[in-house]
């Protein structure tokens, strides 16, 4: 169909354009694409190149932003200095070593460490804490029996104790060791789980608990006296 | 586009595909994922004996849940933390962390919510708020903050003249700021118990907190908050005591009890060394033996539920002994409703009473199981 | 009238089905405009009405967008569907008890549901906030209407087709479709977690780019020609504009939730597929407006077309600026705020809506053969302009305010950020009022011509020929 006729036939009669020849002039128009012209197209070239940039930028955004389709948001990996990550790989031993001593061992001891007077001794500023790691290691390990003294002053108990009547690991005395030796003003160095381990395979054999005066002598250096 | 058959094929294959993607291929990529540990080991298993998140809710914020949705809260909150650089959520203290889809695996409304007209409520459960609080600002919103726009929902609640202890105060802004008592409704209890429910406060494989000081300070809020979520139904003098206990049990600070940390937050003990509440003969049986052991502890061996333990239970109490006739009634109640417990109540007169008869009994002397029982008759 | 033309004979085959969901339809307006205006209240007075249990704030909102979309959208997509499906097939419409008895039972479900919904029985549900008992009723009676319409098209004079009808046919067929998707995620086998958002959310949205969006831009396709006299310009672009709209919109409408606890790409697709929607909003509005603007003149004295041409504008510039709030940057402030409103009051006020009026003043005279009074027409046009355009700007502001306040973590929440936004919610309140009575006025403009004597009723006078 032609431009002119297409024209004459809107302008003769406006009003009266009925649905049938709607429906009709437009099939028409799908099928005559290319109204006869010199000149190029610009319209559809405009849109092929607006149809063009959106795929392109539509997949580069789609390339950057979809995370490959994982489920999971990526994790940001902090690069950490050598020495931060010894310091969180500390922080997480005694956090942990805290949880442990809160579930296994305030009960007597205390949430503050100060024990109670005449019943449970003392662990903040106790030489027996600060003294060789193998101490606390073997008393958590084996238990104690009889009278000790601590800072000076006696704690006796008529049975003997098992720190440890529920099994531990090796790994769970260390963080406890550690938090214990390092709270309330205590400054010792870490304890380690191989160190503990060590300890554990030690003394395998032996059955009951630990005297006072036992450790005392095997350990009599570190107690600086 | 002629032939109407392939013209509907057409239109139903473009939907298809995005169907596809969106509703299949999302349900394929993580439609089963299960709850699991806050961190993995390195092989990417679960470790054994860890906690496992998120946890379920219990039966009554379940019921709240429906309530909130009934009540179309989600209109103006939502309950998701955007990832940081995706907003201001975390900044704004709403969350410790971005939320993931695992949060809300054990959920039965997934309310997410798309407009925020009042604050996001992912943590409202971690704010430390009391159930006081929550109930006088569902009763009222403006009573507490007098610009919030939330609309008020006193059809929650009956006013009350004559006040139990247990009914809610409020200062009414219509009334003039008059202070009126009103009675929760259950549904105003399952909503708090919902509300108080709602928390992501713990970390899991694929996200992690992203402000570890905010971790620490929202966290010492949460074991304050008298938080009883499971507990509302109970008539509310009840509930008063018993929250009030549960904080008791609760408190590792001093004035507290401390008693969690050797029975466990769940009651259970640990095997072998320290006896479960839950199920007690001891806890359900004689009040009086546990006033006894609630002022002065006990030691060496006892049998509990059949099970022999043998340990060492310091005076409850920071300092050790220094719990009040109140708070023995408070965690003594507490312990004996909770966890399935269910047992009277134990009043400060009773404990004051038993505490009279102890008149000569040297502070710190624990007792001992054969003290406790009396010898068969 | 001895002869009678055969679109006169059409005309009035659907003369009483159109009737009956046009008054519906009207009255569904009523409906969702009381609660917009309740909401609107509720939001500047907390206290307003907070003692009825069922008119919380939740609930009105709720209640008024499903009264909006499913009741005055729903039975107005029927009407003008089944009307310009008719005239374009030149085929008369069949089964007018069926249809009308379908429509019945799609309004009681309607009613039904918002009735749950207002007693607190909503499923929290994305659009889909009505009880799950009243969907199988709102799915069969649809379908009864659905199947009709596509019986009066395969009855068509002529075997071509055009976009009017490929854009109304589609609308009519994905509906069910999305329907049928969504109550099989959510209710018979209900997905667990927040893939039930994924889904909600998708079926929310989709229900208004593949329902409402096409039904009006097909009736735009159809009226500007028709009133205009001339054939759309650039007609071959709209069949490209056709099936990107098929093909890209059901991936485009899961941007809202970026940052949000679902896998990245779900947000991301729906990002970069909203930026693919710029191509066929170009197309539709080069369609649209290239054929108006050889016009002008004619498309301002008519009124039809001035409602359709302020509808088609609006889509056009709608769609673009939800293009720019769907990326990141953008939805970083925007996302959550009260720009969610300006989106579906822009889509289903100021785009179908007003699209829809065109249609009815243009279909209306030559169903009954009664004209509207020109005046009426005119103050309808100019109050619904006027009260879109406030409440739009409202909303706009209002958003960009929230979202940038929001934005500052050390701003307390409700005493500074909401408060800031609470002078946009007058306005919003003031502009559902101008809309409510701009409404009313349609809804008496309709009602006048299809109940010219409300004591005789026009039904009980069959033999009456429309002149």
């Amino acid at each position: 169909m032609s431009e002119d006729q297409q024209k004459s036939r809107n302008l003769s009669n406006p009003s009266e354009f009925s649905d049938e020849e709607i429906v009709k002039s437009h099939v028409e128009l799908a099928k005559f694409k290319h109204e006869p012209t010199k000149n190029f197209l610009k319209a559809p070239l405009v849109f092929v190149f607006v149809f063009g940039c959106l795929i392109f930028v539509c997949s580069i955004q789609l390339a950057h932003s979809t995370n490959s389709f994982q489920l999971h948001p990526p994790v940001d990996v902090v690069e950490l200095t050598a020495e931060e990550k010894e310091s969180m790989r500390l922080e997480k031993k005694i956090s942990s070593g805290e949880k442990i001593f809160a579930a296994r061992c305030a009960s007597c001891h205390q949430a503050n460490g100060m024990g109670i007077e005449g019943q449970f001794p003392p662990l903040a500023g106790s030489e027996w804490v600060s003294a060789d790691a193998g101490v606390i290691s073997n008393i958590i390990l084996k238990g104690l029996k009889g009278e000790i003294s601590v800072n000076g002053v006696k704690y006796g108990t008529s049975a003997a104790v098992n720190m440890a009547a529920v099994p531990i690991s090796d790994r769970e005395i260390a963080n406890v060791s550690t938090y214990v030796r390092q709270a309330w003003g205590n400054d010792s160095v870490e304890v380690t789980e191989e160190f503990v381990s060590q300890v554990r395979s030690e003394h395998a054999a032996k059955q009951d608990q630990w005297v006072g005066d036992e450790l005392r002598s095997m350990f009599s250096d570190s107690f600086g006296n | 586009m002629n032939n109407l058959a392939k013209f509907i094929l057409g239109i139903f294959i473009t939907l298809g595909i995005a169907w596809l993607a969106f509703v299949v291929g999302a349900r394929s990529q993580y439609g089963d994922l299960q709850p699991t540990a806050e961190s993995l080991e390195e092989d990417g298993s679960v470790p054994v004996d860890s906690d496992l998140f998120p946890t379920a809710f219990s039966g009554i914020a379940k019921q709240g849940a429906e309530e909130y949705a009934a009540l179309g809260c989600v209109t103006c909150h939502t309950q998701q933390v955007r990832r940081v650089e995706a907003g201001y959520d975390v900044d704004r203290g709403w969350g410790l962390r971005p939320s993931a889809p695992r949060d809300y695996v054990l959920q039965d409304h997934v309310l997410l919510g798309n407009s925020r007209i009042g604050p996001d409520l992912t943590n409202l459960g971690s704010r430390g708020h009391t159930n006081e609080w929550m109930h006088q600002h569902l009763y009222e919103p403006q009573s507490i903050d007098s610009s919030s726009l939330c609309p008020p929902s006193p059809f929650l609640y009956q006013e009350v003249d004559e006040p139990v202890h247990s009914d809610i105060e409020v200062s009414s802004k219509p009334t003039g700021g008059n202070t009126l008592y009103v009675r929760p409704s259950v549904r105003a209890n399952r909503l708090v118990a919902y509300l108080q429910a709602l928390k992501q406060d713990y970390e899991l494989p694929e996200v992690s907190f992203v402000d570890e000081e905010m971790e620490e300070s929202t966290l010492v809020e949460t074991t304050q908050g008298p938080v009883a979520a499971d507990l509302s139904s109970a008539p509310t003098w009840l509930q008063a005591q018993i929250d009030a206990g549960k904080e008791v049990y609760m408190k590792a600070a001093s004035g507290g009890g401390m008693c969690f940390t050797c029975h466990q937050t769940n009651g259970q003990g640990l095997a072998g060394q320290f006896p479960p509440l839950a199920g007690s003969d001891w806890v359900l049986g004689d009040k009086s033996r546990l006033i006894k052991i609630s002022m002065y502890g006990l030691m060496g061996e006892i049998e509990v539920n059949g099970i022999k333990y043998n340990n060492v239970m310091a005076p409850p109490g920071i300092p050790p002994g220094s719990l009040t006739d109140d708070q023995i009634a408070n965690v003594l109640t507490y312990i004996r409703n909770d966890w399935g417990n269910s047992a009277s109540a134990v009043s400060a007169e009773e404990v004051a009473t038993v505490r009279a008869s102890l008149k000569g009994r040297a502070p710190m002397q624990m007792f001992t199981a054969p003290e406790l029982i009396p010898p068969v008759q | 009238m001895s002869e009678e033309s055969p679109d006169q004979i059409i005309d009035r085959s659907a003369k009483y089905v159109f009737s009956f969901f046009l008054s519906s339809a009207g009255l569904w307006l009523l409906a969702a405009a009381l609660f917009a205006y309740l909401a609107a209240a509720k939001l500047t007075d907390p206290y307003f009405l907070s003692t009825c249990e069922f008119l919380t704030y939740g609930k009105i909102k709720v209640a008024q967008a499903n009264a909006f979309v499913y009741g005055w959208g729903g039975n107005a997509i029927f009407a003008v569907s089944l009307w310009i499906l008719a005239r374009l097939s030149q085929a008369e419409v069949r089964g007018s008890v069926f249809l009308i008895f379908a429509g019945v039972i799609w309004n009681l479900a309607i009613t039904f549901g918002l009735l749950g919904i207002l007693d607190g029985h909503m499923s929290g549900h994305e659009m889909l906030e009505m009880p799950s008992e009243v969907w199988p009723a709102m799915l069969v009676s649809y379908l009864i209407i659905t199947f009709l319409a596509l019986v009066i098209h395969r009855s068509r004079q002529i075997k071509e087709t055009i976009a009017p009808q490929w854009f109304i046919l589609s609308a009519l067929l994905w509906f069910p479709a999305l329907f049928l998707i969504a109550w099989n995620g959510l209710e018979l086998n209900p997905s667990r977690g927040t893939l039930q958002t994924v889904l909600s959310m998708w079926y929310g949205q989709s229900l208004i780019w593949l329902w409402l969006t096409p039904v009006a831009l097909g009736a735009a396709y159809y009226l500007i020609p028709a009133v205009l006299g001339r054939t759309i310009d650039k007609y071959y672009l709209a069949v490209f504009g056709f099936w990107c709209i098929a093909a890209l919109a059901p991936w485009s409408v899961l941007h809202h939730l970026e940052g949000g606890p679902v896998p990245m790409w779900i947000p991301a697709i729906g990002t970069v597929m909203s930026i693919a929607m710029v191509f066929p909003i170009a197309v539709a509005s080069t369609n649209f407006h290239s054929t108006a603007f050889l016009d002008i003149g004619k498309v301002w004295s008519s009124l039809p077309l001035r409602f359709v041409i302020f509808g088609t504008l609006s889509y056009t510039v709608s769609s673009y600026i939800g293009v720019v709030f769907s990326l990141p940057a953008v939805a970083k402030i925007t996302q959550f705020t009260i720009i969610n409103e300006f989106h579906f009051n822009q889509r289903v006020y100021g785009f179908f809506s007003m699209i829809i009026f065109g249609a009815v003043y243009f279909a209306l005279p030559r169903i009954t053969g009664r004209e509207i009074p020109k005046a009426a027409k005119s103050f309808h046009f100019w109050t619904s302009t006027f009260g879109v355009l406030l409440l739009l700007l409202a909303y706009l502001l209002g958003g960009l305010t929230h979202g940038v306040l929001a934005g500052q973590p050390t701003l307390p929440w409700s005493s500074s950020v909401i408060q800031s936004v609470q002078p946009y919610f007058l306005i919003t309140k003031i502009a559902f009022v101008i809309l409510a009575f701009s409404q009313f006025v349609f809804v008496i403009n309709v009602w006048r011509v299809i109940f010219p004597n409300p004591f005789s009723c026009c039904f009980s006078n069959k033999k009456e020929v429309s002149a």
